[in-house]
């Protein structure tokens, strides 16, 4: 339980920063709040060479409400300033709530956005909601941005299509129909514990009417996975209970759980069920509320 | 006027101030010029000979001061307890857990001495392990240690009156199994011990809960006389059990120091912790009951065997407390125990909270609900009507004086509204009850001995502006050196405010064994009490002369002397106390404690012994989650009978923290392993403690009691309350939901198991109607 010897940069602009992971390739790694980064380096689990903060490059820490574009999360917001978030009160409130799920309160201060994005771990709490509400991603490498949508953008465990040079600049949640979304983690204990299955669901509800439906399983596959049979049971449907008992059971077919110390694959698959059916009747309650 | 001026006060913690200020430092805050930082290298296999060990490589390490083996230490085996001496400091020719203790290194610096134990070679020969405790019983077992066939580690067999003849006279017989887990403490602090020679003295201050027996074992390792020895408690972060015995860090802090002539500074991380272990065992337990049709015990028999992991550590104790304090809560005559420790290739399992108590109490409660339920009694009803009385003795022969199991229950009940609510909750929510008793301080200690168990000395200032208690007591942060204080001041007639205290220093304090057996405030507090009363009569044979006054008619309280015939008649205590000083020198009390010869003469019969037991009545209501097993505690009413209480909030804060290692035993916490026997969750994350989220609302209430055999008549606190918590919430549930899950922890996915089976057990009922 020791940190390994590495080299330490602080970079002031995101260029330099760049720079600098160019130099070094695979062996160096962005931190940001560190609490994935550094507990995997003190367990022997990673080692690298450089270490490249992103402490002293100014901006990337705001949410703001863009107009065509939708909102804009800085890659340094930490899970507590999206719990805190008016903006995100006002328009995507499963996102704090998906925040305020994570970890304890000091982890919350100090972890990022991106940092819960790049980690890639299946458990992962932010890329669930973000998915279900097409969320894409902006990457800056030493020749330019590129943005991709995040779906795409996790491509197995620990394993994102980020390359060495890049820093993920910022989370964009578009503008969208979207009328109610939801967020359930399903953890071992009320607080500081991961998702034995977390479940996100996005609806757009005319009436009783599912236009459309987006439901995200995390933590049952190697990266967080829509649940497409799933969505098309409700999806053009009148919505009933029995409809979305029906999308439950067909989540708990579609995931890919495995049994670990946390759980056993079938009790995951049950919790699958349990929770997108909880997740999808708060996303379409909380439209029939308003209307 | 109250009866006391300083003890029944929730006065401030001693220590209060120095903790929240971070100014009190703890042994791994400490730092002396020229220290080094030492660290031991241990086993990655469960069994596995050792071939040979390399340690050249980490020895050319710059930085590395030495690095030593079992060449370098003596090969005296010890352990805690004298009835089986199984461990050395480092393995000799095999090692026999994931973590056994093979090597150590001191440095410069912690970074070096992380590197060179990645530098020493050990090479191993994998032998088989066994890590089921039925399995390593079982005829052709990897043998772990030579000298105990069959993995026995202990075995116990006790018989009181006749449970045959009881069970044959009996209306109904119920038989009941249950397995709990393997638990660790996980105090807040880790372990951490600094050694240091002066010539041929070694000094050590350490995270411990007994500084005498840390010295007892130092002392007999290396041949030393107790004098040669200190042992110096710091600032303590708990203990629960986990620190009562001295741990590789101590021998080999002291023989690295010898070698370098530094003081070492050795520590574990909480990797270290979980492998070093002495947590709860994991017991496997079947109850038998027989009771009349109103429900009156007759007999029972309770048939044991426990994982005890690859060493004795307080192994032995744990497996004789097992069966001893299941007689103490209610009244029958007819009584079996069978118990079987078994070795195991995992790390070793000690006291833990409770001893070996809270799981038999867990089965033994969950077993009496079933017989309640065939009877179709009140669980409460049942209890009540077995409920032990005072002045009784158990079939174990345990003499139990002030006991208040009748009315813990009763308030209990009425407190929680059982009435209203026992099977009339709505689905998901239920209420549960269990009950709950602990020995307050062990009859007999550790290692045979006639020292007393606890002494103090009272030095009272020249200027008579202060005192200082001088004990051996142990305060890991439940709060003896307060209510010791407390203790002190109201004997003396002094106040609290001006008391201070030197605690557990082997050196400068009197004996005492220290923090365990919930054993300080009766005997540690008996011995301070004489201090106090040994100051006062002192005092006021002096103030006699001052006064002109006989001293039998004078008395002293909050500071004043005062005669009790013509009350204002007064001198203040500080004018005595100096005048005392100026004719006769130091104004000093003195005080000790011996328990009276308790128990029977059967093998194992001074185990379980004390001079007074506690009492606990708890009543939990749990909501449950039908579709995924998910359990809410949402209040606890726990009622004690704990004596005379010296400093209500602190007792009350005893009991919300045994609640809490209760709770978090009863549905969260488990050390699990993989097939190699390596540790999966040694860390607070995948290890799941409960938060302050998951707690309950506690209501923590007294009953009147006064036990004639403690000071004041006080009695235990602090591990009492953890022992009905893990029962009383698997009733809870089954009330709740009508299912019973029969092991520990009762994790949300065995509850939902156990609702998905009942569901489908239902439908194929139902199947068979049609
Ligand atoms: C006790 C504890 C509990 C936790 N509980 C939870 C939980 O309940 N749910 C949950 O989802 N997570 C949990 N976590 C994980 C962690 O806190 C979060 O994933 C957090 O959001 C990570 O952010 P960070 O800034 O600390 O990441 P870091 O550790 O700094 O980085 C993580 C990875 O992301 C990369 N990275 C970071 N920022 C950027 C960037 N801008 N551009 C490119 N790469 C970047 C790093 O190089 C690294 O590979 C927990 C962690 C701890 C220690």
């Amino acid at each position: 339980m020791h940190l390994p010897d590495f080299n330490y940069y602080q970079p002031e602009t995101l260029q330099e920063a760049c720079e600098i992971l160019g130099r070094y390739g695979a062996k160096a790694k962005v931190l940001a709040g560190g609490t994935d980064l550094l507990p995997k380096m003190k367990q022997d689990v990673l080692a690298p060479e450089a270490l490249v903060s992103l402490k002293m490059v100014s901006g990337m820490s705001d949410i703001e409400k863009v107009p065509g574009r939708g909102v804009v999360i800085g890659a340094k917001t930490s899970p507590n300033d999206l719990v805190n978030s008016s903006v995100l009160h006002e328009n995507f409130m499963s996102v704090s709530e998906a925040a305020h799920s994570m970890a304890n309160n000091q982890v919350r201060n100090m972890g990022t956005i991106a940092g819960n994005i790049v980690n890639a771990i299946p458990s992962a709490d932010l890329p669930p909601i973000l998915i279900a509400l097409s969320a894409t991603v902006t990457l800056v490498g030493p020749v330019g941005s590129r943005t991709l949508v995040l779906e795409d953008f996790i491509t197995g465990v620990s394993r994102t299509a980020i390359a060495p040079d890049e820093i993920m600049e910022e989370v964009v949640i578009p503008e969208q129909s979207t009328t109610g979304s939801a967020y359930f983690k399903f953890g071992l204990r009320h607080s500081g514990a991961l998702a034995v299955v977390g479940v996100a669901a996005a609806v757009t509800m005319q009436g009783s009417l599912v236009r459309d439906v987006r439901i995200v399983l995390g933590a049952v596959a190697p990266t967080p996975m829509r649940a497409k049979k799933a969505e098309e049971i409700l999806r053009g449907k009148n919505v009933t209970d029995d409809l979305i008992a029906e999308a439950g059971k067909s989540a708990a077919v579609e995931c890919k759980p495995i049994s670990d110390i946390r759980a056993s694959e079938e009790y995951r698959r049950d919790m699958v069920r349990v929770f997108t059916k909880r997740a999808l009747r708060k996303a379409i309650y909380l439209e029939q509320s308003e209307s | 006027m109250e009866k006391y001026s300083v003890i029944g006060k929730s006065v401030p913690k001693i220590d209060s101030r120095a903790k929240v200020t971070g100014q009190a430092k703890y042994t791994g805050d400490l730092k002396f010029p020229n220290m080094l930082i030492g660290k031991i290298l241990t086993s990655p296999h469960a069994h596995a000979r050792i071939l040979n060990i390399d340690t050249s490589e980490a020895e050319k390490l710059p930085g590395v001061k030495a690095v030593i083996t079992h060449k370098d230490v003596p090969s005296l085996k010890y352990g805690i307890s004298p009835a089986r001496w199984d461990e050395n400091i480092f393995c000799i020719d095999k090692v026999r857990f994931v973590g056994d203790k093979v090597a150590a290194v001191a440095a410069l610096d912690e970074e070096t001495v992380y590197k060179a134990l990645k530098l020493i070679k050990v090479e191993y020969e994998v032998l088989p392990a066994v890590f089921d405790p039925i399995e390593a019983l079982a005829e052709g077992a990897p043998q772990i240690h030579d000298e105990y066939r069959r993995n026995i580690n202990t075995e116990i067999h006790q018989n009181f009156g006749n449970v045959e003849e009881a069970f044959a006279k009996a209306h109904l017989v119920r038989t009941d199994k249950f397995i709990g887990q393997r638990t660790y403490q996980c105090p807040i602090e880790p372990h951490s011990a600094i050694s240091m020679w002066e010539g041929g003295k070694l000094t050590v201050y350490c995270s411990t809960q007994s500084p005498h027996y840390f010295q007892h074992y130092i002392a007999r390792e290396f041949g030393l006389p107790m004098g040669d020895v200190r042992v110096i408690k710091t600032y303590v972060g708990g203990g629960f059990g986990g620190k009562l015995e001295p741990t590789g860090l101590e021998f080999a802090g002291a023989v690295l120091a010898r070698i370098t002539g530094r003081p070492v500074k050795m520590f574990y991380d909480r990797h270290d912790m979980f492998a070093h272990n002495r947590g709860r065992h994991r017991q496997i337990m079947e109850i038998t009951t027989g009771v009349d049709k109103d429900g009156k015990i007759l007999g029972m028999h309770a048939n044991f065997i426990m994982d005890g992991g690859a060493y004795t550590s307080l192994g032995i104790a744990s497996a004789y407390y097992a069966g001893a304090m299941l007689t103490l809560t209610y009244d029958f005559e007819n009584y079996k125990f069978d118990m079987i420790r078994a070795y195991t290739n995992l790390p070793a399992c000690g006291a833990q909270r409770g001893h070996g108590a809270p799981q038999p109490r867990y089965a033994f409660e969950c077993h009496l609900d079933n017989v309640a339920t065939q009877l179709g009694i009140d669980p409460l009803e049942l209890r009540l009507r077995n409920a032990r009385q005072p002045n009784t003795v158990t079939p174990n022969e345990f003499k139990v004086n002030s006991c208040e199991m009748t009315a813990c229950l009763e308030k209990a009940r009425e407190i929680s509204d059982w009435e209203k609510k026992k099977g009339q909750l709505p689905k998901g929510k239920g209420i549960g009850v269990a009950v709950g008793s602990f020995v307050s301080g062990a009859g007999y200690p550790i290692y045979r001995t006639d020292l007393p168990h606890s002494a103090a000395i009272i030095k009272v200032h020249p200027d008579g502006s202060a005192a200082t208690l001088y004990v051996g007591a142990t305060d890991i942060g439940q709060g003896s050196d307060t209510v010791l204080c407390q203790m002190a001041a109201e004997a003396m007639g002094y106040t609290y405010e001006n008391m201070k205290i030197i605690s557990a220093d082997t050196e400068t304090t009197p004996h005492d064994f220290g923090a365990y057996a919930s054993r300080q405030t009766l005997m540690s507090g008996a011995a301070v009490k004489q201090a106090g009363e040994d100051v006062k009569n002192q005092l006021l044979e002096m103030a006699g002369v001052m006064m002109d006054k006989n001293p039998g008619n004078l008395d002293c309280r909050e500071g004043v002397i005062f005669s009790k015939l013509e009350p204002e008649k007064t001198l203040p205590f500080t004018a005595v106390a100096r005048e005392y000083f100026v004719k006769n020198g130091p104004l000093v009390g003195r005080g000790s404690y011996t328990p009276p010869k308790l128990g029977g003469t059967f093998k194992g019969a001074p185990v379980g012994t004390s001079p007074a037991y506690s009492f606990a009545a708890q009543i939990s209501e749990v909501q449950v989650d039908e579709e995924t097993g998910e359990i809410n505690v949402n209040h606890v009413w726990d009622v004690h009978d704990c004596g005379m209480v010296i400093n209500p909030a602190l007792l009350h804060a005893q009991v919300h923290g045994a609640l809490y290692m209760g709770m978090g035993e009863s549905i969260w916490e488990e050390v699990q392993f993989d097939a190699k026997g390596k540790i999966l969750n040694p860390n607070m994350s995948d290890y799941r403690m409960p938060t302050a989220l998951d707690m309950p609302v506690i209501t923590s209430a007294l009953v009147e009691s006064c036990e004639p055999a403690g000071p004041w008549g006080v009695k235990e606190v602090g591990e009492g309350a953890t022992i009905p918590t893990m029962g009383c919430y698997a009733n809870a549930i089954y009330d709740a939901m009508g299912v019973r899950v029969n092991s520990l922890p009762l994790s949300y996915e065995k509850v939902w198991r156990a609702l998905k089976e009942k569901r489908e057990k239902e439908k194929g009922g139902g199947k068979k109607k049609k």
